[in-house]
């Protein structure tokens, strides 16, 4: 169509000017695509953290409620605990899925001859229950008292390997431990955080703290789709009275979570948008600047009988090929972008090809291409309705 | 031959009302145009050429009176409707040729044909036009810029003529040109009027409109002769 050829010619002319009002909608999308493209990375990123908590419902001792909570004794100190008696309710309701019980505390440990001592996270938990719960890159499950689990950073960082041997509390007064397994990698989590911790047997963490009661309750359910209905069993059994417990279901937190993720990403693509509204006006600007400088062509396509829309429609072509344009290369640049800035911030890129990563370009590039539109409606609408006789005249 | 008028005039009066009164810039104006015409337009700068060459045009509407052009009256098209009639029915050539710089030779000639048919058109018909005005072919493809204005005028009649119009409008058709190139251009106006186009001419000029037939002229928005 001679209007599309015209126009592409029109923006050839003004190479440079078209170029500049382009420029505008490339930084526009970038700003948009690599900011969106970010917030997906580190959803992502987060995601992946907690994506092996995301199976179950954590029962914790009510907090400022009057609750049955015994006085468990780590260290000494004040704790809400859940009972063995409120353990096996829990563990009823929660069948067929595995409920498994958790204590925890810190204390102080030596890692080997002549080494400082340092405090960290100990659990403990029953030995059957681990497996089910935790998963080895290294050496076996603990069957005796005498084994130790230990987290992936944990042991990375203080040199632990199978076979290392660890004295828990003030000079060892609690007793050492043989290490016989390395817990996998299971990042942030709302049961337990293995990674800088380490695992005893249940039995030797009441020995040597002197504790009955747990700390909380992991409920394991099998298909996700019960999860809620597993939260609703466990509150409705144990807070029939008075509140004495509180359930979270991982799940609905993470959602919540991902959620907030999702809003901060919008509210920053949407600061991004502000970029791309500079650069409409800048191709409001010069799609003006070339209705205005084209008066006299319009006048005379308009007295040789070209309607009011094929004007129209001619501007609009120019608009649109600012903004395919200027999208396109937006788009890619923000491809080069999120590599490079996942690269430097997140230490991956495993994210920015994911469709969910993918779709902030054409979000960026859509938004590109819409606002170029709008924005040439109005110049090529004023094209269009010029008085024909007026514009002829026009010098 | 077809015997109805291709255009008529009947009491035609445009009015422009402006903040320090009305101005008649055409009062009472009647004429008829017939077809196979060769008429020159002439008049005192302020007599209403311009207004009576828009509504002949169709850029513009009468105030009172009715205007017909190849037996449709204007007075009541839609915009849309006028515009197809400027397309179809009538070829406009101006003074300063007001061809599109970024379109080639051939493709200016052809625009109105595109705009008609609302898709690519065969250059052929584009091609013998220039040949009728006599422009050779190594010119078609230059833009209007990379030619001379009395070459540029061919290609303007040239585009005028593409749609077949009923009538040949121009507006000082000379008026930007030397009088050796002017006179080759009014030769071969003589020329298409002898084949049978319609030319109605607005001019000052006496010389150029003696290559006419009938001349009319208008003073303070009247005909006078």
């Amino acid at each position: 169509m001679i209007f599309w050829e015209i126009a592409k010619r029109n923006i050839r002319i003004h190479l440079l000017r078209s170029t500049l009002a382009m420029l505008g909608i490339v930084i526009g999308v970038v700003a948009i695509s690599s900011m969106g493209i970010l917030g997906n990375s580190m959803v992502l990123t987060v995601s992946d953290s907690l994506r092996t908590v995301g199976d179950s419902v954590i029962v914790t001792p009510h907090i400022g409620g009057n609750a049955h909570g015994g006085f468990g004794g780590g260290g000494g100190s004040t704790t809400l605990t859940i009972s063995e008696q409120e353990f096996q309710q829990i563990k009823r309701v929660s069948a067929p899925n595995v409920a498994i019980p958790v204590l925890q505390t810190s204390d102080r440990m030596k890692l080997g001859v002549g080494s400082d001592d340092i405090v960290a996270a100990i659990y403990g938990l029953n030995p059957d229950d681990v497996p089910d719960f935790l998963k080895l890159q290294e050496g076996d499950y603990s069957r005796g008292n005498s084994g130790v689990l230990v987290g992936s950073t944990f042991a990375k960082d203080n040199n632990i390997k199978v076979g290392s041997r660890i004295s828990i509390g003030t000079d060892g007064n609690k007793g050492t431990l043989r290490v016989t397994g390395i817990i996998e990698e299971r990042g942030m989590a709302f049961d337990v955080s293995t990674d800088s911790a380490i695992v005893v047997t249940k039995d030797w963490f009441d020995d040597a703290y002197n504790r009955v009661d747990y700390d909380k309750v992991v409920v394991k359910v099998k298909d996700l789709d019960n999860i809620a209905s597993v939260k609703t069993a466990i509150e409705k059994q144990m807070n029939r009275r008075d509140t004495t417990v509180d359930v979270m279901d991982t799940r609905k937190t993470m959602e919540t979570l991902f959620q907030a993720f999702g809003q901060i990403t919008t509210f920053v693509s949407a600061i991004g948008g502000i970029s791309m509204l500079v650069a409409g006006v800048s191709i409001l600007n010069i799609m003006m600047m070339s209705v205005t400088e084209r008066i006299k062509e319009i006048g005379i396509m308009r007295s040789i009988g070209a309607q009011r829309k094929e004007v129209m429609s001619m501007f609009l072509y120019e608009a649109l090929i600012l903004g395919v344009v200027g999208s396109i290369i937006g788009g890619a640049l923000s491809l080069m972008g999120g590599y490079l800035i996942s690269s430097m911030m997140l230490q991956t890129t495993k994210y920015l090809f994911v469709p969910s990563s993918l779709v902030h370009i054409a979000y960026g590039m859509s938004f590109g291409i819409i606002i170029c539109l709008i924005c040439g409606i109005y110049p090529a609408w004023r094209a269009a309705n010029l008085n024909p006789i007026d514009a002829l005249r026009h010098e | 031959m077809n015997e109805q008028p291709v255009m008529v005039f009947h009491d035609v009066t445009k009015v422009y009302p402006l903040p320090a009164g009305d101005v008649t810039a055409l009062d009472k104006v009647s004429f008829i145009v017939n077809r196979g015409e060769f008429i020159s337009v002439m008049g005192p700068s302020g007599s209403g050429k311009s207004t009576l060459l828009n509504l002949m045009g169709c850029l513009d509407t009468a105030t009172t009176g009715d205007i017909y052009i190849s037996g449709s009256r204007t007075g009541d098209m839609s915009d849309k409707e006028l515009t197809d009639l400027r397309r179809d029915r009538i070829g406009f050539i101006f003074q300063y040729f007001n061809l599109f710089p970024l379109l080639n030779i051939l493709e200016n000639v052809t625009f109105p044909m595109m705009l008609k048919s609302q898709k690519a058109v065969d250059p052929e018909k584009g091609r013998a036009m220039l040949h009728a005005v006599q422009l050779d072919d190594n010119l078609f493809t230059h833009t209007p810029m990379e030619v001379s204005g009395g070459q540029q005028q061919r290609v303007a009649i040239a585009r005028a003529l593409i749609n077949d119009p009923d009538i040949l409008l121009c507006d000082e058709p000379t008026g930007n040109l030397d009088s050796k190139t002017g006179a080759g251009i009014m030769e071969l106006m003589s020329e298409l009027n002898r084949k049978g186009t319609t030319i109605i001419m607005v001019t000052h000029d006496q010389n150029i409109a003696s290559y006419s037939r009938r001349t009319i002229r208008i003073a303070d928005g009247r005909i006078v002769e």
